[in-house]
C-alpha cells in the first residue's frame, strides 16, 4: 500500500487502510478501551514499527513496571531488543521520574503535575522523538484529586503535545462492555483521533473488536473491526461478523 | 466398491473445483467419512497445490489416527477449531489450534494467513469441514455472513472453496446455495 508522505503509518496494514495510510502526522490519538483489549500491543507496536522506518518513539507508562513490560513484549515478533538498546525505543517509567523529581508519585498537586508535563516535553524534546505514548492518562489523572485539577490537567497536556511534533497515542482505560471513551470524559476533546477498542459477547466468547470513531484530517473507515492479537502478527483485523451484535446489544 | 466410489467422488469434485471458484458437497451422515477420505486422496494427489483444511467436526488428533499420511503432507495446513474448545491441548506444526468455533472472524485470519505471500496464478484450497458442524455452535445468520465472507476474500485471493455439509445436521439449503456449484451426495448412489 502506498504511504502517504503527511500521515504516520501505524504499521498495522488494516488499520492504516481504514485511515486513508495513516494516523496525520502530529495528532494525538485516544486509544481508549477496557483491560485486555490490546490497547498496550496497538501501542507498543506502533512504536517498534516506526523505530524500524527510522523514527525514535518514547512510551512513558504509569501503569506497568519496565521489567514486566518487556516481558511481555519478548513474545512477539515486532519486539527487536536491539531497537530498545540503540534507543529508538524509548521505555520510561514516570513513577521513576516522579521520584526523581520528589514529587507524591501517589497523590499529584497541580503544580506537581505541571512539572512532570515538562519534563515529559523536555523528554520528547531531547530524544527528537517522532512517536509517542503514554500508557495511561487514566492513571495519571487518577493521580490528582480534584475534577478540576484533572480538567485543567488534560488540556495543559492537550496544548504541551500540540507544540510538540510528534504523533502521540494516549491510552485510557474505560469499564468493559460500555461505549465510553474515556474516565473523566474530557481526555477526546483534547484528541485529534479515538481508536475505540472493545469486546463483544459471542455466546460466552470475547471477541475483541477495534472501531474509528474519529480521526481529524482523514476518510477513516467507522466499520467495527474484530481484533486479533497474534506472536507472529502483532494486531490484526478483520471486519466483524455483525448478525450477533444487535442480540447482545439486547441481552445488555 | 468402497474405492470405486471414494475414486468416483474424488474425481466429481476434482471435476467440480477445475471450473468453479466454489463447491458445496451436502453429504448424508453415514457418507462422511468416504467423502472425507476423497477429499485426502485429492489433497496428496496434488503435492503441487496448497490446501487449507478446516476442521469442525471432527479433531486434528482424530485425523492423524485416521487418515495418517494424508495429515503430514507438507502442502496441506489444517485449522482446528474444537479441539481447545473440548479441552485438548495437543499440539501439531502443521496445525493450528482456534479456541473456540464460536471465533469465526479469528477463523478467517488464520485461514487468509496461510496463504499469505503465495503466488497469486499457484492452485490454493479451502476445506471448510463442516458448516453442518459450525452451526452447531453458532447461529445460522452468522454462518451465512462467515460463508459471504470466506467467499469475497477467496474470489478476490483466487483460493477455491470446498465446503461440506451433512445432511442430517441442518436445513441447509440456504447455506449451500452460496456456492458457485453444488453437489449432492446419496445414500447409494452419486447424484
Amino acid at each position: 500500500m502506498p504511504i502517504k508522505k503527511d500521515v504516520c503509518s501505524t504499521g498495522i496494514e488494516e488499520l492504516d487502510m481504514k485511515m486513508s495510510g495513516g494516523i496525520p502526522l502530529g495528532s494525538t490519538v485516544l486509544v481508549t478501551g477496557c483491560s485486555g483489549s490490546g490497547k498496550t500491543t496497538l501501542c507498543m507496536q506502533f512504536l517498534f514499527n516506526g523505530a524500524r522506518k527510522g523514527e525514535r518513539g518514547v512510551f512513558f507508562t504509569i501503569t506497568e513496571p519496565l521489567f514486566k513490560l518487556t516481558k511481555n513484549l519478548e513474545g512477539f515478533a515486532f519486539y527487536d531488543k536491539k531497537l530498545i538498546e540503540s534507543g529508538m525505543v524509548n521505555i520510561i517509567d514516570l513513577r521513576i521520574i516522579s521520584e526523581r523529581l520528589g514529587l507524591d508519585t501517589e497523590k499529584y498537586t497541580v503544580e506537581d503535575a505541571g512539572a512532570l508535563l515538562d519534563i515529559l516535553k523536555d523528554i520528547a524534546d531531547e530524544l527528537d522523538v517522532k512517536r509517542l505514548v503514554m500508557d495511561s492518562i487514566t492513571a495519571l489523572c487518577y493521580r490528582l484529586q480534584t475534577r478540576e485539577m484533572i480538567r485543567d490537567f488534560i488540556f495543559k497536556l492537550g496544548t504541551s503535545l500540540a507544540v510538540m511534533k510528534c504523533t502521540t497515542m494516549l491510552t485510557s482505560e474505560v469499564p468493559p462492555q460500555t461505549f465510553k471513551f474515556s474516565q473523566y470524559e474530557i481526555e477526546e476533546f483534547i484528541s485529534d483521533g479515538i481508536l475505540f477498542l472493545g469486546d463483544m459477547d459471542r455466546k460466552g466468547d470475547l471477541i475483541r473488536t477495534l472501531q474509528v470513531i474519529k480521526m481529524r484530517g482523514t476518510d477513516h473507515s467507522r466499520t467495527k473491526f474484530a481484533l486479533n492479537i497474534s506472536a507472529q502478527r502483532g494486531i490484526e483485523l478483520i471486519p466483524l461478523l455483525k448478525s450477533t451484535e444487535f442480540e447482545t446489544l439486547l441481552k445488555r | 466398491m468402497v474405492d470405486a466410489v471414494i475414486e468416483g467422488i474424488r474425481e466429481r469434485i476434482a471435476a467440480a473445483i477445475q471450473v468453479n471458484q466454489s463447491v458445496g458437497i451436502q453429504v448424508p451422515e453415514n457418507r462422511h467419512g468416504d467423502l472425507l477420505e476423497a477429499i485426502f486422496d485429492s489433497m496428496c494427489r496434488n503435492t503441487h497445490t496448497t490446501w487449507t483444511f478446516l476442521t469442525a467436526s471432527k479433531t486434528f488428533d482424530y485425523l492423524t489416527k485416521t487418515f495418517k499420511e494424508g495429515t503430514r503432507q507438507t502442502n496441506i495446513k489444517f485449522i482446528d477449531c474444537i479441539s481447545r474448545a473440548a479441552g485438548i491441548s495437543e499440539a501439531a506444526s502443521n496445525c493450528i489450534y482456534v479456541e473456540s468455533p464460536v471465533m469465526l472472524e479469528k477463523i478467517i485470519l488464520e485461514i487468509l494467513n496461510n496463504f499469505k505471500g503465495m503466488k497469486r496464478d499457484l492452485d490454493k484450497y479451502i476445506v471448510i469441514d463442516s458448516l453442518s458442524a459450525l452451526m452447531i455452535y453458532n447461529d445460522p445468520e452468522i454462518i451465512r455472513e462467515f460463508m459471504t465472507l470466506v467467499m469475497n476474500k477467496s474470489r478476490s485471493e483466487n483460493i477455491h472453496v470446498v465446503s461440506i455439509l451433512v445432511e442430517e445436521e441442518m436445513d441447509s439449503s440456504k447455506l449451500i446455495q452460496l456456492n458457485d456449484k453444488i453437489i449432492v451426495l446419496r445414500d447409494s448412489f452419486i447424484d
